[in-house]
């Protein structure tokens, strides 16, 4: 009986687990690739760390690390400018007009120029040197280039923007076995994992590794790129 | 007046409809415009508090409002200039000010100098006080921000050294500011106002300033702390009445500091629609005064906890805990004439303790309005300006003091 009940009471977990990762994948794959950089081409870049997206956006820089100088356009309001809110600049919509008021009415900055369509963003950025905005993914974007937001400038990689961690499995766990595994990750524009490829590492690792990185969701991009990835499995108790 | 403030706001409000930013050109480069009108009123149930009369009926004496222009010269430089002018109760008397005009050049993220009459760095909101539009509350706790003796601290003629650090994400990120400067106080500020009870009348008063401020935004995300320090060399000179012999007509009036120093250290944690602040200012005063043949030593000692939750899109919700000590030593002829000395700051002269509920309500993205209730301990009425002033109160003061605060302010 109480064998049973031990095994419902598991069933549930991995019910409830699975339920759950659903509602995670579904969630964060619908946020995927939904905002994209874009940037007049005078920018040379051709992508940007995402702590100097925040500091171009927050008006703590006037130039990339290129070089290039750069001015922040805002959307009025919309999905895209909440999500680009939320991801890139930790804050709300009401925080963000507050912090650029302290600052013009302390003399410290301007207020960015903000459109209420994706289309009159598109446009401004085509026409204005230095102009850099953002969009939402689907919005044509003709005339100027799109930004990739990587972790570390130019010649990085994507950002990862959600990890699920692997579960550790519960045998290797049991005996005190660590280990890590490589993979090679296929990334789509819209960010996120279109194939999984295993360059090394134990097994029983490797299928919680592969499960786990195809939930990962990257920053959008402007082509299919691949990325390394090493997930540690460090030997636990 | 009033009707002019009235124009002005309707004026805000409608350039507030037409977006954000109101700009044109000059020589090819965008000028923007910005301005902000605000309108208090106060209530209070025993003494008239901030110079107004506000028991019985209340005062509406509360106004203030600002317009700048601003233009981005190059890459690297900007200027802009802001007018201020206000009028609350018997201070600014609409007065307008030149608030802010200075030329700020950024070579670098982590160095950068602004250069003519620039606003203060000192703790989380001194350069930003006047602006409750951007905050939860219409009036910062007083106990480390006295909006009577906002000129002390607001701005200073010179220049300031600022930049920031970003290190790496383990580290966080470290913003600092030096400046140097001259403070000039209106006559119709706080300082004056207070020593005219004792008829003192100054044809100048400021002081020499130089300071910083260091801040660093931790790994720990939404963490922020902080410590500024300013010292000051102030010097005032006009007439007063002896206070030795008060029917003997007016004698010349000179006061210098001594030792004249601010130190404020502060935390702040933001995280998703809460923020909660907290700031302690020490403000230790060692002057010489009535043409050196007396001294006075005062240290003021402040410090608030506060928190605001956004409970909906146009509803924010704030609390905050305000602690205010004062103790005033004399020496020399004003001791031998019995000048009391204060030390005891649990008498209600010497404190003010004021627990603040708070409500901001946003009509649209540039109007809001606050309301907002005080529960005063105290009314601290010593040789410093704290809100509490004789020439209101002629009658004295009663030991508890609730208020509530309504204001609207427009901004664009």
């Amino acid at each position: 009986m109480k064998a049973e009940k031990g095994e419902h009471a598991m069933k549930s977990h991995k019910l409830l687990s699975a339920l759950a990762a659903v509602v995670l994948f579904g969630s964060v794959h619908a946020l995927a690739g939904e905002v994209k950089i874009i940037a007049n081409r005078s920018i040379n870049a051709d992508s940007i760390a995402a702590v100097e997206l925040k500091e171009v956006f927050l008006q703590d820089r006037k130039s990339l690390s290129d070089g290039s100088r750069v001015e922040p356009v805002l959307a009025k309001n919309g999905a895209a400018h909440e999500i680009f809110l939320r991801r890139y600049l930790g804050k709300s919509d009401a925080a963000l007009r507050n912090y650029y008021r302290t600052m013009v009415f302390t003399g410290t900055g301007a207020m960015p120029k903000s459109f209420a369509s994706d289309r009159e963003i598109v446009a401004y950025v085509a026409k204005t040197k230095g102009a850099i905005g953002y969009v939402d993914m689907d919005t044509p974007v003709e005339g100027v280039k799109i930004l990739a937001i990587s972790n570390s400038g130019n010649k990085g990689e994507p950002m990862l923007l959600t990890r699920v961690e692997p579960e550790y499995p519960e045998t290797l766990r049991k005996l005190g076995i660590g280990g890590s595994v490589r993979l090679q990750l296929t990334i789509s524009p819209q960010g996120s994992v279109k194939s999984v490829a295993v360059l090394g590492g134990n097994p029983i690792f490797v299928e919680v590794a592969v499960k786990a990185a195809k939930q990962w969701v990257y920053a959008a991009w402007p082509s299919q790129t691949t990325v390394e990835v090493t997930i540690p499995f460090p030997p636990r108790p | 007046m009033h009707r002019r403030v009235i124009e002005l706001a309707l004026l805000c409000l409608c350039a507030g409809q037409a977006g954000w930013a109101q700009e044109f050109k000059i020589l090819d480069r965008t000028v923007q415009i910005h301005g902000f009108a605000s309108q208090g009123f106060v209530h209070t149930d025993h003494n008239n508090w901030l110079t107004m009369y506000t028991s019985h009926v209340g005062s509406g004496e509360f106004t203030d409002f600002a317009a700048n222009a601003s233009t981005q010269i190059n890459d690297h430089l900007r200027v802009g200039a802001q007018i201020y002018d206000r009028n609350l109760g018997n201070l600014g008397r609409w007065h307008p000010s030149l608030d802010w005009a200075f030329a700020d050049y950024r070579y670098k993220p982590w160095l950068g100098i602004r250069a003519g009459k620039v606003e203060t760095v000192l703790g989380l909101y001194n350069d930003a006080q006047d602006l409750d539009f951007v905050r939860t509350f219409a009036l910062l706790p007083q106990s480390v921000y006295p909006t009577d003796v906002r000129d002390a601290t607001n701005a200073h003629a010179g220049g300031d050294l600022y930049g920031s650090i970003s290190l790496n994400r383990h580290l966080g990120t470290f913003s600092y500011t030096a400046y140097a400067g001259h403070r000039s106080d209106s006559s119709h500020s706080g300082y004056p106002y207070l020593l005219s009870q004792w008829g003192t009348q100054f044809q100048t008063f400021g002081a020499l300033q130089y300071g910083g401020d260091l801040r660093w935004k931790t790994p720990i995300r939404g963490v922020l702390i902080g410590a500024s320090r300013l010292n000051q060399d102030t010097e005032g000179s006009g007439t007063s009445i002896n206070p030795g012999n008060r029917s003997g007509g007016r004698i010349p009036y000179y006061e210098c500091s001594k030792a004249d120093w601010m130190n404020q250290f502060y935390g702040q944690y933001t995280f998703s629609r809460i923020k909660i602040d907290s700031e302690y200012r020490r403000y230790l005063r060692d002057q010489s005064i009535f043409s050196g043949t007396s001294v006075n030593i005062t240290d003021v000692r402040g410090w608030y906890v506060s928190g605001t939750y956004r409970v909906a899109k146009r509803l924010e919700l704030g609390s905050y805990y305000s602690r205010y000590t004062i103790t005033s030593v004399v020496g020399g002829a004003l001791l031998r004439i019995g000048i009391p000395q204060r030390t005891d700051t649990s008498l209600p002269e010497n404190h003010i303790y004021d627990k603040v509920v708070a409500a901001r309500i946003d009509l649209n993205q540039f109007w809001n309005v606050h309301v907002e209730g005080h529960f005063m301990d105290g009314y601290g009425s010593g040789n410093y300006p704290n809100g509490f002033y004789l020439q209101v109160n002629p009658d004295g003061f009663q030991p508890t003091t609730n208020a509530l605060v309504l204001k609207t302010s427009v901004s664009f």
